[in-house]
């Protein structure tokens, strides 16, 4: 079972795109429903992302790219 | 700084940039787990430093114009929140909110806490005296964006925010921060700034105009006794209730 790490869509206003500003696991890294993951930046606001479960990361965005609000940045394996 | 930063206190603290940035992560912490729903800090460092989101260390030319930036006697440090580069330096107050916040509803949030911190500071300002605060770009100033506190369109104070999860729960804690300059001239922290953009061969450079110093539109503001008077006013602000996700 895959579960999506998506940018969230409830914290802002607008269309404006962010920035994968870090990922703080390694792709292929196991981890924990709740670990922060990334962080991406809006507009001078950086938000941390969490695992909404537990699993295997595999990331499709990388740091520095631009990303819309539901973009999927990354996928959880179970 | 002589003994640990008094977190909550309506006073202008004295740290250094260092434990500036990390009393404000700490008060964002103390949010997230529960122990409040909001702290302030206030404070003005004792020495300077170029502050900027850690991602900037990735650039190509970061450890030459760190150097360089060292030798200059203005070391690179990082902050939490986002933005592009800002200098730090006595000549700047520095005022950070750490709130709880619900999630949903109506609230739209980025925006919010911007409103959250520059709407106040703007009241303060008109308070002053000062006819024409407002928030919005300042196109030409470092770390611009769409909420600086401006006057007459010059960027006074620049702010940025974090957000985290409130532990346990979905709330989320927001860290809003705003950073004023009062004293020295634009021209000196613009050319530090300048300075690390030719450094990284960035070929965007800031215009001193686009920037004011408060001592330029009040020299003789008592800062002792004015900046508790704003700190009071970001703690008691309230926006209308239908908007307010602190409700």
């Amino acid at each position: 079972m895959s579960t999506a790490i998506t940018v969230p869509e409830d914290l802002r206003e607008g269309d404006n795109e962010g920035v994968i500003t870090a990922w703080l696991v390694d792709d292929g890294h196991q981890v924990s429903q709740g670990d922060l993951v990334a962080e991406v930046m809006v507009e001078k606001a950086q938000y941390e992302i969490e695992a909404p479960a537990a699993g295997r990361l595999a990331i499709t965005k990388q740091e520095d790219e631009v990303v819309a609000k539901g973009t999927t940045i990354a996928s959880l394996d179970a | 700084m002589a003994g640990p930063l008094d977190i909550s206190s309506m006073s202008l603290q004295r740290p250094t940039v260092e434990e500036g940035l990390v009393a404000e992560e700490g008060l964002l912490e103390r949010v997230c787990q529960g122990e409040t729903s909001l702290g302030w800090l206030a404070w003005s460092p004792t020495d300077r430093a170029l502050v900027m989101p850690r991602r900037h260390e990735r650039l190509a030319g970061f450890p030459e114009a760190r150097k360089r930036l060292a030798a200059m006697d203005w070391p690179v440090l990082f902050r939490a929140t986002g933005g592009t580069p800002v200098p730090q330096s006595p000549a700047v107050v520095n005022l950070a909110l750490a709130l709880r916040c619900r999630v949903g509803g109506s609230a739209a949030h980025l925006e919010w806490g911007y409103r959250r911190l520059g709407d106040p500071w703007c009241d303060w300002l008109g308070d002053l005296g000062v006819g024409d605060a407002d928030l919005g770009p300042a196109p030409g100033a470092y770390c611009d964006g769409r909420f600086n506190v401006r006057i007459g369109g010059r960027k006074l104070v620049g702010t940025a925010q974090r957000w985290r999860r409130v532990r346990g729960c979905r709330d989320m804690a927001l860290l809003v921060h705003g950073a004023m300059q009062v004293d020295d001239t634009p021209e000196a922290l613009v050319a530090v700034v300048n300075t690390f953009q030719a450094a990284i061969d960035d070929p965007q450079r800031f215009r001193a105009g686009s920037h004011v110093a408060l001592r330029e539109i009040l020299p003789e503001l008592p800062l002792a006794s004015a900046i508790p008077n704003l700190v009071e006013r970001l703690m008691t602000w309230r926006v209308p209730l239908e908007a307010d996700p602190e409700r």
